[in-house]
Formats: C-alpha cells, structure tokens, sequence
C-alpha cells in the first residue's frame, strides 16, 4: 500500500529543469534514500515534498491526501537540514518544544522529556545550540522534528557535517529510532555507503530523474546503467569492443561491461591454475597500490584500460607495485549494459 | 624587536595625542576663565556649562533634534526591517537592487541633494520645504545604508531563510517565524545600526541647515550660531554634544563586543542583562552612597 506518492513531479528554474517527470512511492515504515550527486535535484525533491519549493507539474499525495498545494506547516511532515537550522536564541527543550507550542498541543513538557529521552539528551535541555556538539545539535534537531508526530519524516544531508565516528554513531541511532517509531523516512545523501548502510529502498538520481531504485543489494548488483555502475561501487567500466579484444572473444554483446572491483583475482604471471571455464584472463601490470583501511586496491594497466582490484589487507594479497599479473574476471559476475 | 615595538608605540601615542589635543583643548577652554598668554588656563569656571544649561534655546535644539532622530531612526527600522526581511528571506532576486538602492546616498552630496528636495517639495501635492518632515525624510535616506547593512548582514550571519524554513514546517505562520525566532536574533544587529544611526544624526548639519536652518533649530544649527557670539560657549556645546555621542559610541561598542563574545546567545537575554547589569550597577552607586 503506497504511503508516500510523488506522481510525475516536474520542477526548474529559468529554464533549467531540475526535477523531470519524477514519479515514486514509498509503503509506509519505510526508510527510502534519494543517492545522487550534487545539482541532481535530490534535495530540491525532498523541500518540495516538505513545502518549501513550488512544483511546476505533478502531484505529491501522503497517506492518500493531495498536499501539493498546501503550505509547509499544513504537510504534516517533519524535516532535519543538513546545518541544523536550531533556534539560536532558544534552549534545548524550547527548541525541541517550539512545534508544538505553535500548534498549541497540550502535554508539551512530557512529550519533550519523553523526546529528549529518546534522543539521549538527558540533561542538557537548558543548554544552548552554540553549547553542543555537532552531534548533539543534530539529536535536538531530529527530537524538534520527531516530536510533532509527523507522517514523513524528511532528512536533508544530516550527517554530512559530522566527523566519520560521530556519523557511524548517528547512522545506528537513527535507525534505531526510525525502526522504533515506525516512521515513514525520506534521506538525502551522496553517500553511497551511507545509503547502502541505512536504507530499505534506495533511489538513485542524476540530472533531475531517477535513474534506478531497489534494495541496496539490488543497486549494488546489479546496475542498471553505466552511471549507477560508476557511482555506486566504483565499478570497471569497460567498452564492449575493447573488452572483446581483451578477453579475446566475440561472444559478448551489448555497448560497454560492469565488473566489481572485488569480485576480480590477480594471479602472479607463471602460476598454472588459471580457471579458463568460469574466467576470463587478462594480463596487466600492477600500475599502483592503494589502502584505505581494510581494503587494498590495485591499479592494473591492461592493453586496453585501467582496472581496479580490490583485496582485504591481509599479508597474502600483497602485489609488488610493477608486478606482471593475470586478472582473472569471473564470466557470471561481468554485468552488461 | 624591542626596539621595533617601541617605534610603534611611539607612533601610536604620536597619534593619539594629535587626536586628543583638539578635544583636551576644546575642554580646558570650555571651563577656562582667563586664557591669553598661557600654556594653560590662568582660571578656570564652570560657568559657560552654567550658561548652557540655562538656555532654554539649548534645550529647544536639543528637543528637537531628539524628536527629529528618533522619528527618522523609528520610521527608518519599522520600514526597513520588514523590507529587508521580506526581500532576503522571499524575493532574494531583488537583493541587488534594494542594496544599490541603499547605497545611492553615499553617491549623493547633501548639497545637491538638498537643493533637489526643495525644489521638489517646494509646491505640488506635498509642500513640505521648510519644514521638519522635509529633513526627516532626508535623514530617513541618509541613514538607510548603516540600517541596511546592518539588518542584512544580522539576517546573513543568522541564516533567516533556513530559520524560517524550520519554523513553518513546525507550524508556525511567517510572522510567527518572524516574531519569535529572527527579530529575537537579530535584535542586537538592529540596535547597533540604531545606534550608528542617531550618532551620525546628531552631528548632522548640512540638510539640517539648509533644508529648514533656524526655522527649526536643531542643536548643529545652535551650535553655528554660538560660534559667532561666544568661543567659550561653543566649547561647551562641543564638549556636551561629544559625551553624548562617546556614551553612544561606548553602548554600541559595548553591544558589538559582547556580540562577538557570545554569538548566538539569546539577543533578547543578552540586551535584558546588558540592561539588568547598569541598573544593579545604578543601585549600586545609590546604596554606597547611602
């Protein structure tokens, strides 16, 4: 049952579209990810769905009700921004309070104490913004939007802004609360591992459209096209004819070929147990060596083009910077496009 | 290094004793008796302050040029405040054009500017040449770059539109958004460039002078006339008129300072404490004096 419809939703500005044609659902519960680049129209989207952009064309609908006309505070959605937007001249507790004292709600005390327990805020509720952490500032800004009881909940970026540590913390936690409250969830993010860490349904965008959307499984497998390939795991991405030429076979069809860097085996030239029945072989060199933590990554110059090899950082992987080597590219992982 | 830093001490004392010796100059000879042939007063007296403070034209001036500021500054902020909100927050496209708007004084001498506005409102449908309101127009527009300013960079340095974008989707209407969470924070901003404002009116004397002269004569006019009669007395007017503004000066200092101290305090809490602070302090002097 859809919860959250945004039906063939159209939007630019002088001339430049930034939201084409955009239609998507969400059930309700759900936690969706809008993944794209900068300037691809994922944030315009989502303060569209909040109120705060005018569409052009289309419909946006939330439990059945046409909300694209009304005003922001008419929506019943509850909205994170990426730098807080807290009320500087306002405590923790006025600020998580602010909604529901505009909306004259009674309660207001126990259902911000209850919000400010929840949030892990405990104590802190005479404090200031310019008195918290990042981290903190962000809990407030979750709680103000949380406590209004709002039938989406809309996050623009929340995370960006923290230090690696704090965001893995919050990512947890976010979710944790998102699952608790049952709430239907929209996020905004470039971060590909943040949405596949934290999403039930990831919607990929690039110039004003989405270009894909599934489970994180889903993206990550199976790519639909080169810019999902390349934008969502770093991907090889390699034209067809080159890749024939490679390969040496002429059995492939289809415009260019999408391996993962992980799913690729170096092999030190000399050794003799090439699988050829479920490989292809392709020699290279190994151009350069990277690590980012846990992973090493190879640079491997072929005759045709660079390929990426990703391995976990253990002692037996390790390849010598201009080693000769075998990429060994399993057949079935090789995704065409 | 020792001996570079001296220089510079050196150039800065230098400096300021070519700042100060004006003022200590117009000082000594604001309470000298007799000075001729000395270095410094043969006598002193308070009696050019006696003879100021006795003259009910004095006072006049100083009435009217208080009613003048304080309807040029009220009109000013209760024009410009929401003209300035509304165009940042919802017509950003307009900026540019409000901000050269707001700029057009400075490229204006008063002098042409003055002979314009009287030839304007001499006759047709306003005639108000010679009269207050001609000058309270003309300060609203000398004073509208420092108002300007001021209030948009306090929106800027707030980040109002996301403020108030935050607002309205926890349900507050724009001018509740207004109300209880911008005005709040950029009070301290308004108050600054309030202050800048009347400083700068008070020593105003060209529009004043030659929009409505000695029609309605503010303090600069009484000033200029004292020149003529009295040495001794104008240096008292001066001196008077200079702790005015150094009190002014000091405030909006003071409020500028803590501005930086605190950044995003409560503006509210911060101008009631600020308040809060000179009154205890008053009744402090008050009881030791018991």
């Amino acid at each position: 049952m859809s919860y959250v419809t945004i039906d063939q939703v159209t939007k630019g500005y002088e001339n430049q579209v930034v939201l084409n044609d955009i239609s998507l659902v969400l059930k309700k519960g759900e936690f969706a990810t809008l993944l794209g680049q900068s300037g691809c129209g994922k944030s315009t989207l989502l303060r569209s769905i909040a109120g705060l952009e005018d569409v052009d064309l289309g419909r946006i609908l939330i439990d059945g009700k046409d909300i694209t006309n009304l005003s922001p505070r008419q929506r019943e959605v509850g909205m994170v921004f990426q730098s807080y937007a807290l009320f500087p001249n306002m405590n923790v507790f006025d600020n998580i309070a602010y909604g529901l004292k505009m909306k004259k709600i009674k309660n207001i005390k126990s259902r911000v104490k209850k919000m400010i327990e929840m949030v892990d805020l405990i104590g802190k509720e005479e404090s200031y913004p310019h008195q918290l952490s990042g981290g903190q500032q962000q809990r407030v800004a979750l709680a103000r939007a949380l406590v209004m009881e709002p039938k989406v909940l809309l996050l623009d970026e929340p995370l960006s802004a923290l230090d690696a540590k704090i965001r893995k913390n919050l990512q947890k936690e976010l979710k944790r609360i998102q699952k608790e409250l049952d709430i239907t969830t929209i996020f905004v993010t470039h971060d590909q591992e943040e949405a596949m860490t934290m999403s039930d349904r990831i919607f990929v965008m690039n110039k004003g459209q989405v270009v894909q959307s599934g489970s994180p499984s889903e993206i990550y497998t199976s790519p639909v096209n080169t810019f999902v390939a390349k934008f969502i795991g770093n991907y090889n991405v390699c034209n067809m004819e080159a890749f024939r030429k490679l390969v040496r076979s002429t059995e492939l069809k289809g415009n260019e070929v999408a391996i993962r860097p992980e799913v690729l085996q170096l092999v030190s030239v000399g050794e003799d147990s090439l699988d050829l029945q479920e490989n292809w072989v392709i020699k290279g060199i190994i151009k350069d060596v990277s690590m980012t933590g846990n992973v090493l990554r190879y640079e491997v110059e072929t005759e045709e083009s660079v390929f990426l090899v990703d391995y976990l950082h253990h002692r037996g992987n390790m390849f010598e910077q201009g080693a000769r080597v075998h990429i060994l590219v399993p057949k079935k992982e090789c995704i065409i496009l | 290094m020792k001996s570079s830093l001296t220089i510079h001490k050196v150039i800065v004392g230098l400096l300021v004793i070519y700042l100060l010796i004006p003022l200590v100059g117009t000082f000594l000879f604001s309470i000298a008796g007799k000075w001729d042939h000395t270095i410094l007063p043969e006598s002193y007296t308070m009696k050019w302050y006696i003879e100021l403070f006795q003259d009910e034209r004095f006072y006049d001036a100083f009435r009217r040029t208080l009613f003048l500021i304080v309807m040029s500054v009220g009109l000013s902020v209760v024009i410009m405040l929401p003209t300035i909100f509304i165009i940042t927050v919802y017509f950003s496209k307009w900026e540019g054009l409000l901000q050269a708007v707001a700029m057009l004084p400075y490229g204006i001498p008063p002098i042409v500017g003055a002979v314009g506005l009287i030839k304007v409102y001499s006759d047709g449908p306003i005639q108000i040449a010679g009269t207050p309101w001609i000058l309270i127009g003309a300060y609203f527009i000398t004073i509208l770059p420092f108002m300007y300013q001021g209030i948009r960079n306090s929106l800027r340095t707030l980040n109002a539109v996301q403020l108030v974008d935050a607002a309205e989707l926890l349900g507050a209407t724009k001018f509740q958004a207004f109300r209880t969470v911008v005005f709040p924070n950029i009070i301290s901003g308004i108050l600054v460039s309030t202050l800048l404002s009347v400083a700068l009116l008070f020593s105003e004397f060209a529009f004043a002078n030659l929009l409505v002269g000695g029609r309605f004569e503010t303090l600069q006019i009484y000033l200029a006339d004292k020149l003529n009669s009295s040495g001794h007395l104008t240096s008292a007017i001066v001196i008077t008129y200079y702790s005015m503004i150094l009190l002014l000066t000091g405030t909006v200092l003071k409020l500028t300072f803590r501005n930086e101290k605190y950044p995003v305090v409560s503006n509210k809490k911060r101008i009631l404490s600020f308040f809060r602070k000179q009154y205890s302090h008053k009744n402090t002097t008050l009881e030791g004096e018991k």
